[in-house]
């Protein structure tokens, strides 16, 4: 079956997750790219792309306990899939792939 | 300050975000902003956090109108379709004859137009093959004398190939073995055939040579003459034929189905040594070559604007207005639809997609009713989360199965629409249509035909999910649900209904005013024994004369024509099987010219039914006419050659001119006269002085029903169309052999067309009529079926809203006619309503045929009405029953 290729900011908030490991939301997803990627985020972008993500089944959701500082909400705590580590592994395989050889050209041109 | 988020913005957010994020976001959101206050202080976090319910309103309020738009179709929707198409076998067959016909109607036209306007000629890179004309900016006109400018252009132009250059004649083929019409030839240069690209089926085709002063004189046979007149004879090639004065050798024999430059049988060489005129003089021709390899068609247009401004600079007298056009060739060479712009083009295509959308409106108020009784399904599906979108994705690929069912059946239906259109007009263009015009739909018409289908079936399928899905949905489903009213038959579907039941009222009246006018044409009495004549129409081509002035101009021979006529009539009348022959313009049983008539002061004026003067048919005939028709007159005397000479103005009236124009009155001695068609536009004709009293002989003058004629002597050869009338004695069909023969013998050029047995008539006369009233006839039944669908469903869909109601009216103590009257009001209404707006465009169509409706003839156009609401009315008897038969106890007991 043919899987849908993943976007770049997917990638991005993907890559988010498993680097922060268990019960993890959004805020911490957000300052996580901030850091690694030193470009400001839109969270409302994060927050769509989490949604689509689960939407795919490239992750799952659950909610936690609410607290007092959030209002009275409950956290919604995120993880990747099965689905959605393939999904990562065969984008990184492609990006891989074109990228293959090409060092020493794009040495060249820069030299 | 409290820190606490702005309370307005939390409310908008709650507003924008989505149920299942909501509570996830706003507690980020809130634990991001304690954060801020923490770090940047209150005012800073407040700002902040309006910054990100903007943004986060404004990015989920996008992804929820992106959702919302998005359909929802799946594989599964579109199974689910078909099957609903095997559920509701009636509502199938229904929308599939309906959207079917706009379909097929549509796609033939498409195709047929497509033809027309943008021709695809099926030779070897046929879209490179060019015309040029010349056009005549200040007559706003083609000038058609191009021969001089063609061999100004000829050996000069580069960017066009094989310029070459025809002109179109008839010519009689003799010594062939079986005798039959003249057959279209084209005088053409050798170069035509390098244009087309075809080689001869046998033999050659022309080559430069034969165009040369001198050459052996030599035709080329088209496939169609060679299997009719030589019986495919393999060794006609080298045999001498007669075309036309001339004798020629055949060199060759075309494929079948050559017909370049148009629909041409006989090809001849075009000698333009014969042909040395002056700028815009000789005969009409048509230029034509292929686009050198790399050029483009505007390429060669500037080239030709460069050689049109020298001409216009060296000749201003002739030239000065003429602009050379170079087009692709079909636009210049079918001067039988030539006045069909691109944009009329579209615009009987918009009316085709307004058909359809007429149509699809009709199958979508079936597919409303239909979606009305699976109110439950829908409120079970809304509970469960499906958005709008999704309904309406599940709507339309139920109403594209449909579609698709319709698109197979249209197209099917379109290709033997458009072979019967076509062959409707080649007979009526004596077999001449373009040889590029095919009968097969082309890939652009199939493509047509399948948008148009998708077309259908979103109005048929997205339209009543929207309506059915709208606003406040849910409590009215569930109202609904309860038997208590929910989706209702609003103003779109009224309007819908009452359209198409004025429809169904209308169409039938206008096919019957069609049937109508033939069955009077063809009821036309003809007055003698028309099985027994022979008629002949005869033609000769123009010659070309130098004037006085010294140009060249086309004239038709007519002491020739008139000697040849006197020749063939003579030879005729000594053949034993002919008792007689004689000539007129006008036939019998055919259109003849209606003239404006005034009569003689000693007469009472006449007058038509619109007060103005009288129109009367008008024929001209041999002085014989009467005698050789065996029709003696009634009162006066016939027509003798003394009538026929100069300043002798006689005229002989028939029976229906007696009765109509004079009120019976005696017509022998009275004076009458022709007046100009407008008043003021010529002077009246001469008095003529009416000498006899024919009796009726089929004439028919414009208007149906309209026989009162009269006639003028002529001599033979003196009127065109010249058409000869035989007496015969024996085997008519031997004498029309014969006839073949002795105009052959007579003069090769003399043609005779349509040869006939008189009480055949003109067999194209009534194609165009059979065709309206067919077509008529099917659009009628369509609509009928449309309408009795749509009614059924307008009540049905009344009862079931109104069971509840109905119910416990019932229980109250209701009576039967206040059941049917509260249920069926709207209905019955909307019926009433279309019936009396179908009735008055009825009652407009007849003024308008007849110029007024009697008042029989509005008794009738009422009875017609009243039986059309009955039919109507018929569909709905059935939900009538079951609203009568409304349990009250078991419609209350859904009201829990």
């Amino acid at each position: 079956m043919t899987r849908e290729a993943l976007g770049e900011f997917e990638q991005m908030v993907l890559l988010a997750i498993l680097r922060l490991g268990d019960n993890v939301y959004g805020v911490p997803i957000v300052d996580e790219i901030e850091r690694r990627t030193s470009r400001s985020v839109a969270p409302a972008a994060v927050y769509v792309t989490l949604r689509r993500l689960e939407q795919k089944g490239l992750v799952e959701s659950w909610m936690s306990d609410p607290t007092a500082e959030r209002g009275g909400k409950a956290r919604r705590c995120v993880k990747v899939t099965r689905n959605g580590l393939t999904s990562l592994r065969d984008s990184r395989r492609a990006i891989d792939r074109m990228w293959t050889g090409l060092d020493p050209k794009l040495k060249r041109e820069l030299l | 300050m409290t820190d606490r988020p702005p309370r307005l913005a939390r409310r908008l957010l709650e507003r924008a975000l989505p149920r299942d994020v909501r509570d996830a976001v706003t507690g980020d959101l809130a634990e991001v902003f304690a954060r801020d206050c923490r770090a940047r202080g209150v005012s800073l976090a407040r700002l902040r956090y309006w910054r990100k319910t903007l943004s986060f309103s404004g990015r989920f309020l996008l992804e929820r109108a992106r959702e919302r738009a998005r359909p929802r179709l799946s594989w599964m929707d579109v199974k689910l379709g078909f099957r609903m198409l095997v559920k509701h076998p009636g509502l199938t067959l229904v929308g599939t004859i309906a959207m079917a016909f706009a379909i097929a109607i549509g796609a033939a036209a498409f195709e047929f137009l497509d033809q027309v306007v943008h021709p695809t000629l099926p030779l070897h890179e046929g879209s490179r093959i060019v015309g040029i004309r010349l056009w005549h900016a200040a007559a706003n006109g083609v000038e058609e004398q191009a021969l001089y400018d063609y061999t100004t252009w000829r050996g000069r132009i580069q960017s066009i190939e094989d310029l070459g250059v025809f002109r179109t004649v008839e010519r009689n083929l003799v010594g062939a073995d079986v005798p039959g019409e003249p057959i279209m030839t084209a005088e053409i240069t050798a170069s035509g055939f390098a244009v087309a690209r075809v080689e001869a089926l046998l033999g050659r085709t022309l080559v430069p040579a034969d165009e040369q002063p001198g050459a052996p004189p030599v035709v080329v046979l088209g496939h169609d003459v060679w299997q009719a007149r030589f019986s495919g004879d393999p060794g006609v090639v080298g045999r001498a034929v007669q075309v036309g004065t001339a004798s020629r050798t055949v060199v060759g024999v075309m494929p079948e189905r050559f017909g370049f430059p148009r629909s041409h049988s006989l090809w001849v060489p075009l000698r333009l040594s014969d042909l040395q005129f002056g700028r815009r003089q000789g005969p009409w021709v048509y230029v034509f070559g292929r686009l050198a390899p790399g050029v483009s068609l505007a390429e060669a247009q500037a080239e030709l604007t460069t050689f049109g401004m020298r001409a216009a600079a060296e000749s201003p007298e002739t030239h000065e207005h003429i602009r050379p056009e170079v087009l692709p060739y079909g636009q210049t060479v079918a001067p039988l639809f030539d006045e069909l712009s691109p944009r009329t083009f579209r615009s009987i295509n918009l009316f085709f997609v307004t058909l359809m959308v007429l149509v699809c409106a009709n199958v979508a108020l079936l597919m409303f009713a239909r979606v009305a009784t699976r109110r439950t399904e829908l409120l079970v599906r809304t509970a469960l989360g499906a958005s709008r979108g999704r309904i309406a994705g599940q709507l339309f690929a139920e109403a594209l199965a449909l579609g698709s069912v319709a698109l197979v059946v249209g197209l099917s239906a379109a290709g033997f629409v458009l072979r019967w259109w076509l062959d409707v007009s080649r007979l009526e263009a004596n077999g001449r249509l373009p040889f590029w015009y095919g009968d097969r739909l082309a890939t652009a018409t199939v493509v047509y035909a399948g948008v148009l289908a998708i077309l259908g079936a979103a109005i048929a399928g997205v339209i009543p999910a929207l309506k059915a899905t709208a606003r406040g949905l849910d409590a009215r489903l569930r109202q609904s649900s309860a038997g208590g009213g929910g989706l209702r038959f609003g103003g779109v579907w009224t309007a819908v209904i009452v359209t198409q039941v004025a429809l169904t009222v209308a169409f039938p009246a206008t096919a019957f005013l069609v049937r109508q006018t033939v069955v009077q044409i063809q009821s036309v009495d003809a007055g003698f024994a028309a099985e027994r004549y022979l008629s002949a129409s005869l033609e000769m081509d123009p010659e070309f004369a130098r004037g006085e002035d010294g140009m060249i101009r086309a004239a038709f021979p007519e002491a020739r024509f008139r000697a040849t006529l006197a020749d063939l009539a003579r030879r005729l009348s000594s053949e034993p099987d002919v008792a007689g022959v004689t000539f007129a313009d006008r036939l019998p049983r055919t259109y003849h010219p209606a003239r404006r008539i005034e009569i003689g002061a000693d007469a009472a004026a006449a007058s038509g039914d619109d007060g103005g003067p009288y129109r009367a048919g008008v024929a001209s005939v041999g002085v014989d006419f009467f005698e050789v028709l065996g029709a003696p007159l009634v009162a006066g005397r016939a027509f003798h050659s003394g009538d026929l000479a100069p300043g002798a103005r006689t005229a002989i009236v028939n029976a229906s001119f007696v009765s109509s124009v004079l009120g019976d009155r005696s017509a022998v001695g009275l004076r009458m006269r022709e007046l100009p068609d407008e008043p003021g536009d010529a002077a009246p004709g001469p008095w003529l002085e009416i000498v006899g009293v024919a009796p009726n002989l089929g004439v028919m003058a414009g208007d149906p029903g309209n026989t009162a004629g009269y006639y003028r002597p002529a001599a033979p050869g003196s009127v065109l169309p010249g058409n000869l009338v035989v007496h015969v004695r024996g085997d008519v069909a031997a004498v029309a052999a014969r006839l073949h023969a002795l105009a052959a013998a007579v003069d090769p050029t003399l043609r005779l067309h349509a040869v006939a047995r008189m009480s055949d008539g003109d067999p194209t006369m009534w194609l165009e009529f059979d065709f309206l009233f067919k077509l008529l006839t099917l659009v009628s039944g369509i609509a009928l079926l449309l309408s009795l669908a749509g009614i059924y469903a307008a009540m049905s869909f009344a009862v079931s809203r109104g069971t509840r109601e109905i119910g416990i009216r019932m229980a109250l103590g209701a009576d039967a006619m206040w059941v049917a009257a509260a249920t069926f009001s709207r209905p019955l209404a909307q019926v009433g309503l279309g019936v009396l707006l179908g009735a008055g465009l009825t009652a407009a169509l007849v003024v308008a045929v007849a110029g007024g409706v009697s008042a029989s003839g509005a008794g009738l156009v009422g009875a017609y009405a009243a039986l059309v609401a009955g039919v109507c009315l018929l569909p709905s008897i059935a939900p009538l029953r079951r609203a009568l038969r409304v349990n009250p106890a078991e419609a209350l007991r859904g009201d829990g």
